[in-house]
């Protein structure tokens, strides 16, 4: 099982394609960009979410400004990078770096995007164990590889460090 | 995002996932809920509180069912709040 079957296919057409033509051009054409495809899913049992540690990850460029860099949500071949913090962080401490969304609504309601406080509510009202801290990055990311190579062990190392049982991904 | 999912899943990690977009079928992620939410809000509404725990409950009812599971199409879309 691989996270992206034929990844190694999917990159020579990546960059014969849609990054050939962003360094010859500058511009983004996403006519030429073409998405992986998977066949086969992974497999896991079950858990009993009251009695697990779960990870709240998320695409939507959430970062503390006080305390980390921004993602650099300009850059057209995006940004890999991923940040953490607790799960009982104040929405008005998070800012979210991410040009490829709307942020209408996580402005008037974070809980739309991010549901750091109903997550909380259930970890009180006893139907889930604990929550780790959150892992967070900016979703626009056209190169897979770079997904598969850095993102993905990133975030498994996060995850098995903090060590979880369950991940609910909310993209953005 | 589904990859990220895959990832974890060959980790021994289980993952749940609730998306807006179609396309995330091409990731073959183990436990997906789909909404006819838009993009920027993919929990529900802002401010609708009862439709966000409503997505964030069937999307985390999954995680007890042994994965692959076939995707679930949930009923929710945009209601009236800007």
């Amino acid at each position: 099982m691989d996270i992206v079957e034929n990844l190694a296919e999917w990159q020579t057409q990546f960059n014969k394609t849609w990054l050939q033509n962003y360094k010859e051009t500058g511009e983004v054409n996403w006519r030429l960009y073409k998405r992986p495809r998977n066949t086969q899913s992974p497999s896991t049992p079950g858990i009993d979410l009251a009695q697990s540690k779960l990870m709240l990850i998320s695409t939507a460029g959430g970062y503390l400004p006080a305390s980390q860099p921004a993602f650099d949500a300009e850059n057209d071949l995006g940004d890999y990078s991923i940040r953490t913090f607790a799960s009982d962080t104040p929405a008005s401490e998070i800012a979210f770096a991410h040009t490829h969304y709307d942020h209408a609504a996580v402005d008037a309601d974070s809980q739309s995007l991010l549901p750091l406080q109903h997550l909380q509510d259930m970890v009180q009202a006893g139907q889930i164990g604990a929550l780790s801290d959150v892992v967070s990055y900016s979703g626009y990311m056209p190169d897979v590889a770079q997904i598969v190579n850095e993102t993905a062990p990133a975030i498994v190392a996060a995850a098995k460090a903090a060590g979880v049982q369950g991940a609910l991904l909310v993209p953005a | 995002m589904g990859l990220i999912a895959r990832a974890l899943e060959m980790e021994g990690i289980a993952t749940t996932l609730t998306c807006w977009a179609k396309q995330i079928r091409l990731t073959a992620a183990p436990r997906v809920t789909l909404t006819q939410l838009p993009r920027g809000m993919t929990l529900g509404t802002p401010n609708d509180a009862a439709q966000q725990r409503r997505v964030l409950a069937a999307t985390l009812a999954l995680l007890a069912q042994d994965s692959p599971l076939e995707l679930i199409q949930l009923d929710e879309e945009e209601g009236s709040w800007r």
